[in-house]
């Protein structure tokens, strides 16, 4: 097996931090389903931002 | 106690084998990264190559198989969109009814997203956006995308081996994202300007937030006279970031049902089929992303009252 070990940190990281959003997201709409719509808003954008840290791991860190 | 642990087995049995599934992808990855010899990477597992492989040129432009997909779908949601709203009708049926229940229900969700101002003056762009990189996702999946094409017969698994594809996901190539990302970029400068002016605009980067007294507020202007030039910094790599989220998914999702019909030679029509519906699903949730993402940061810079769009 071979890879980068930057990028596989990257992955590890943004994806503990795309589970806890999920989660919170989650428990949020589960609290109060008639704020479903701004919640999600929130998430996908917290989620956009974290999983964001794979792409730059991936392609702008040089070899 | 025990039979609680033996429920989880199968969820553990799962995640291990995604583990080393994955390990298998990224190490695919890596090495056709490190080895672009296409001696050697003929004979590894295929992977799909970063950029695009042009088909064909005119003069000195040259059509790339992803390009190719791009015009196919532009082309035919215009035919669909055209024909569809041909012969208005009061009460839509079939395609005319598709139309506006997609247009109708991404207004309103815009809506409810940036306030009915600014969808007035975005939705253009938004609803266009979303349309075209959803269909342009989904137009990747049919089978037939990148399985025909120019190859060549390989004699070790006596196979035929396909080197350049017809056709290629558009969203695939970072020169479409990147071009979309870009002209987002535009007009959120033309959108900002238009909602602030020039000044306002300046004020909304650099200026203090919040109200504070005395001496606080001096030193609050400076902190934040500071912390415009880190939003100038993360502004400025908006473009970058939605270019290669979408292109990194869409390019990941096809890379990863390449290396799963790979997998097993013999089972190479049932193992994909689970992660094309998972691509299905990346390819509705990254249209909607790109839209939302977009859509919200017009909406940070150009609304002026603390955030009221919350409380809808």
């Amino acid at each position: 097996m071979s890879g980068s070990i930057h990028v596989g940190l990257a992955a590890l990281g943004a994806a503990i931090g795309v589970g806890l959003i999920g989660m919170g997201a989650a428990s949020a709409v589960g609290r109060n389903p008639g704020a479903a719509t701004p919640i999600l808003v929130q998430a996908i954008l917290a989620i956009a931002f974290a999983e964001a840290i794979v792409f730059y791991a991936l392609f702008l860190v040089p070899k | 106690m025990v039979h609680r642990y033996f429920r989880q087995l199968p969820l553990l049995l799962s995640l291990l084998g995604l583990l080393i599934f994955g390990g298998f992808a990224s190490n695919l990855r890596a090495q056709a990264a490190v080895a672009p010899d296409p001696g050697t990477v003929a004979e590894k597992h295929e992977t799909i190559p970063l950029k695009a492989t042009p088909i064909f040129t005119i003069g000195k432009f040259t059509v790339t198989n992803s390009m190719l997909v791009t015009w196919i779908v532009a082309a035919g949601i215009i035919v669909f969109a055209q024909t569809a709203t041909r012969k208005i009708k009061q009460v839509p049926t079939g395609a005319q009814n598709f139309w506006e229940w997609l247009v109708e229900g991404l207004y309103n969700f815009l809506e409810s997203v940036i306030g009915s101002h600014l969808v007035k003056k975005t939705f253009w762009f938004f609803s266009t956006i979303f349309i075209f990189i959803l269909f342009l996702n989904w137009f990747g999946l049919i089978p037939g995308v990148g399985t025909i094409g120019w190859g060549h017969h390989d004699p070790v698994t006596n196979a035929f081996r396909v080197d350049r594809p017809l056709l290629r996901g558009g969203n695939a190539d970072l020169n479409l994202t990147f071009a979309m990302a870009a002209t987002f970029f535009m007009l959120w400068i033309v959108w900002a300007l238009q909602e602030n002016g020039v000044g306002g605009f300046i004020v909304h980067l650099f200026g203090p937030k919040g109200d504070s007294k005395g001496i606080l507020k001096i030193l609050m202007i400076i902190v934040f006279f500071m912390v415009g030039w880190l939003e100038i910094v993360s502004i400025l790599f908006r473009p970058i970031s939605l270019s290669f989220r979408l292109y990194g998914n869409v390019y990941a999702g096809e890379n990863m049902l390449e290396a799963m019909a790979h997998l097993v030679p013999a089972l190479s029509w049932l193992i994909p089929i689970p992660f094309y519906f998972m691509e299905l699903l990346v390819g509705i949730v990254q249209a909607l992303v790109f839209m939302l993402l977009t859509a919200v940061f017009t909406l940070l810079i150009a609304h002026h009252e603390p955030v009221q769009s919350a409380q809808q």
